[in-house]
This record gives structure tokens, C-alpha cells and sequence, in this order.
């Protein structure tokens, strides 16, 4: 398997949320825009590979039975680092996404890459991965934030698009729970029908 | 018994270096989280009042606001009133007649959880502007009798704004600056300079500057306990007398008693039984104000 592989694998054949359908948490409450989209993708990618790389590391060290344990010590350190650094330097960022950044600890998609990737893998390769899983991640959430956005705030990353008109009377909801919903659910049917098949 | 071994020295060994690893990003970090918060707190405070320097009474709760001389111009207060999403934190500003010089909530980014489009357009200024230059008798919807235009169809967000302000404006105006008697507390002083208006005194002689007398707030078991400290250079504390309270009858009015209250002058008391929260609170909230109040000390 070639690098390359293994990245697009996380990105696309295997995005979490799209095709694997984990991470939904997140990815359903904080994709309300695409600012708080792209920077809970990023702070879940940041875990991701840290916490891949140091699981990797010590993978030939960690006994079986003591396995889950010292993963979720792992995560939940690489979590609180970057709970502090936005707090400190993305202060506007840390609030919006609120409870959703010390979240990321039960992140099914981190431990489930640290279970059945990290663990068995070279250290380089489980950098590759933890970077495409998280990138796909990334990737789910900033094109949710955008549709929402968009149609629930007539922004775009703050900019308005369609004109004022429609910035000042929006598909509200787009940006409530239930848009959430229906753009995962729209976006999922679409790549049923047209993307999965080619993969197969 | 060599797997247990292993597995608790692993388990041990990652712990361990989990917390080394987290105090390092602590120690870096938490400086500037300090800072932006206080940045973001000021210009919040700005917002509502321009002042030359805000003087914080309690913690995120209160601040003096004062002029270039050192003036008190007025006040600031935070509150929390409940909307229709969840707490909506407002601030306000107050001048010295009790007018609102401005109001400030917060938008959804900084935690306001209102309907967006419906109940968060309370943050604009079309509805928080009405606020300015009025008082609280006129702080209510115009449906209950008031002066303020509700938001179409976010009335129970409207209301909880307007209820929420004049209710802090009720709750703080009276405890900015009571009416007590500092010489109760120093006696041997002969007069008192003001240092911070309405918070801080120097007691004074002809000849020596005797102590402080300093006036604070600790959340009790009900509401604030408003009280007043005179502390004199051999750090001893020369009384201690309760501005405002309004703790259980019977129960934690118990820190109203002299007797009680006298016993500051001879080091910490015990807690008051079945007062324990309250009494605790002001036992916890004089020796507070003191930290913060030594380095005044002459």
C-alpha cells in the first residue's frame, strides 16, 4: 500500500462521517457555519496525529489488556493541549465551538483509528493516516458549514453572498439542529448514488 | 504476575508523562488565556461606559468606572437573566444617577444560545439602543407597562433582557455606595481619605496613616453579602460590619450578630452553626478582600 493509499483512504473512500458514518456528534453541531466547521476539523486532525504518532511509537510497549486506557490518556492529553491553545489564541473559535472541543476525547473516530491503525502500524504510515482521516473529517464538516451557512445565514465564511436581500430574510433553520440533519442526510444520499458504486 | 507488573508500570509510566507533557502547555499557556479574557472583558466594559479606568468589585460581576481624576462616573454589572435558549449575559453600564449609559449582549459566538434571526436579534443595536438614557422605572415591554419595543416575535427573549437589566439595576444600585460609619471600625482614626471611591480608605491620624478600610461582596448562601473591613498596618483587622445581607432568617442573619462579626479582631472565627455557608462565605470573603487590598497598606 503506498502512501498516497493510505491518505486518500481516510479522505475519501473511508471519510468518517460521509461513508463511515462516526464522529456524527461533531460533525452534526458544530458544521453550523464553515468557520466552526474547518476549525473543529482541524483540532480533531491535530489529535488524530499526534495521538496516532505517539501510539505508534509505543505501540510494541502497551500491553493488550491495558490498551484502552493508555490510548484515552493519550487522546485526552493531546485534547487539553489543544483546549488551551485555542482558548488562548483562538478565543472567538473556542467559544463557538464550545463543549464540542474536550469532546473530541470520545471522538469514536480517533480510538478507532488508534485501535485498529496506530496500534498495528509504522509510525510514518499512521502520521499518513491519522492526517487523511482527519483531513477527511476536515473536509465533511467545512462543505456541511458551507451549504449551511449559506442558506441559513446568506454568508459565506462572514462574506454575503446572494445579496442582502436574501441575507436579511435566510432559510434559518439551515443553521438550527434540523438543517443539520437534512444536509447530512441530503449529502449522504447523493454520494450513495453516485460515488459509492465506483469504489466498490 | 510479570503481565500485572507491566501493565500497571505502563500505565503508571504514560500517566505520568500525560501530566508532564499537560503542566508544560499550562504553564505557557495560561498567561495569555489570562489576558485575551481580560481584553475581551475591558473592551466589553467599554462598550457600555467609556471610562478612564474600571475598578473591579466582584469578580465578573461588577466594576467602578471612573474618570481621569479618579471620579467614580459610574457603574458596570453583569447579569444573567434566563431567555429562551438559555442565560443571556448582558452588561450594563450606570451612571451616577442611575441612568443606563449603554447595555451589551453578548453575541451567539460568545455564548448566547437565543433562536438565531428571532430571539438573538436582541444583540442589535435597533433593540439595545432603546436602553440608553433611561431608568429603571421604565425598563419593561411596553405590553407590561414599560418603555421597551419587543422584538416581533421574540418576546420572551425581549423580556428576559428588559427583566434582566432593571432587576440588576435594583440589585446594584443600592450596594454601590451604603451609608455606614468607618469610624465604627477604626476608632482610633481622627479622619479617612478616599483611595478608590466607594471601596478603599486610608484611616488616618494628624500625624500617620493608621490602616485601610476597604468595602467588598461574597456571594452568600442566598445573595450577596455586602460587607466593610478596617485592617491596620500590623495587619490586624479592626472590624468587620455587614453593609447588606439577605440570608436566611433566623439562620444565616446569624452574620449580622457582633458577636459574631467581633471576633474577626482576634483571627479567623469558626463558622456559625447552622449559618455554615454563610458565615463561611464572609470568613472566606474578608480574607479576600485583605489579599487584595494589602498592598495599600502605608
Amino acid at each position: 500500500v503506498t502512501k498516497l493509499n493510505i491518505f486518500t483512504r481516510g479522505l475519501v473512500k473511508e471519510n468518517a462521517v460521509f461513508v463511515l458514518m462516526i464522529g456524527l456528534c461533531p460533525a452534526l453541531a458544530t458544521s453550523s457555519t464553515v468557520r466552526d466547521g474547518f476549525g473543529m476539523g482541524l483540532a480533531a486532525t491535530f489529535v488524530l496525529v499526534f495521538s496516532n504518532l505517539i501510539i505508534s511509537i509505543l505501540r510494541k510497549n502497551i500491553p493488550n489488556e491495558v490498551r484502552i486506557p493508555i490510548f484515552i490518556l493519550i487522546i485526552s492529553t493531546f485534547v487539553t493541549i489543544i483546549d488551551y491553545m485555542m482558548q488562548a489564541f483562538q478565543p472567538d473559535l473556542y467559544r463557538a465551538l464550545g463543549v464540542f472541543v474536550p469532546l473530541i476525547v470520545v471522538n469514536c473516530m480517533i480510538l478507532g483509528r488508534a485501535e485498529a491503525y496506530a496500534s498495528k502500524n509504522s509510525v510514518v504510515n499512521s502520521i499518513v493516516d491519522g492526517l487523511g482521516t482527519g483531513l477527511g473529517f476536515t473536509l465533511a464538516l467545512t462543505v456541511m458549514g458551507a451549504i449551511r451557512e449559506i442558506l441559513g445565514n446568506g454568508t459565506f465564511l462572514g462574506f454575503t453572498v446572494f445579496g442582502e436581500s436574501f441575507k436579511s430574510a435566510p432559510v434559518i433553520f439551515m443553521i438550527m439542529s434540523p438543517g443539520a440533519f437534512l444536509v447530512i442526510g441530503i449529502l449522504k444520499a447523493l454520494i450513495n448514488k453516485y460515488v459509492k458504486r465506483e469504489l466498490r | 504476575m510479570t503481565g500485572t507488573r507491566q501493565m500497571v508500570i505502563t500505565l503508571f509510566v504514560v500517566a505520568v508523562a500525560c501530566a508532564i507533557v499537560l503542566s508544560f502547555v499550562y504553564a505557557f499557556t495560561e498567561p495569555r488565556i489570562a489576558e485575551t479574557q481580560a481584553k475581551l472583558t475591558l473592551s466589553g466594559l467599554e462598550e457600555v461606559i467609556s471610562a478612564h479606568e474600571y475598578i473591579e468589585v466582584m469578580r465578573d460581576t461588577l466594576w467602578h468606572a471612573l474618570d481621569s481624576l479618579g471620579e467614580r462616573i459610574g457603574i458596570v454589572f453583569r447579569v444573567f437573566p434566563q431567555g429562551y435558549g438559555g442565560p443571556i449575559p448582558i452588561t450594563v453600564g450606570l451612571d451616577t444617577e442611575n441612568r443606563i449609559t449603554g447595555i451589551r449582549i453578548a453575541s451567539a459566538a460568545e455564548g448566547l444560545a437565543e433562536t438565531p434571526g428571532l430571539g438573538a436579534k436582541i444583540t442589535e443595536t435597533d433593540f439595545t439602543g432603546q436602553f440608553a438614557g433611561k431608568t429603571a422605572e421604565v425598563i419593561a415591554l411596553e405590553q407590561d407597562g414599560g418603555e421597551i419595543q419587543a422584538i416581533t416575535a421574540a418576546t420572551i427573549s425581549s423580556r428576559a433582557v428588559s427583566d434582566g437589566v432593571r432587576k440588576g439595576i435594583e440589585k446594584y444600585t443600592g450596594h454601590v455606595a451604603p451609608a455606614f460609619d468607618k469610624q465604627e471600625l477604626f476608632t482610633e482614626a481622627s479622619g479617612f481619605i478616599e483611595i478608590i471611591p466607594d471601596t478603599l480608605w486610608y484611616a488616618i491620624t494628624e500625624n500617620d496613616t493608621l490602616g485601610i478600610v476597604f468595602v467588598s461582596m461574597v456571594q452568600g448562601y442566598l445573595n450577596d453579602i455586602g460587607f466593610i473591613v478596617g485592617y491596620n498596618k500590623a495587619e490586624e483587622i479592626t472590624g468587620v460590619a455587614i453593609l447588606f445581607s439577605k440570608e436566611t432568617e433566623g439562620l444565616g442573619d446569624k452574620i449580622c450578630d457582633k458577636e459574631f462579626l467581633d471576633k474577626f479582631k482576634e483571627g479567623t472565627p469558626e463558622a456559625i452553626t447552622g449559618a455554615t455557608v454563610s458565615s463561611q462565605a464572609l470568613i472566606e470573603g474578608v480574607e479576600k478582600g485583605i489579599k487584595r487590598f494589602e498592598e495599600y497598606l502605608p
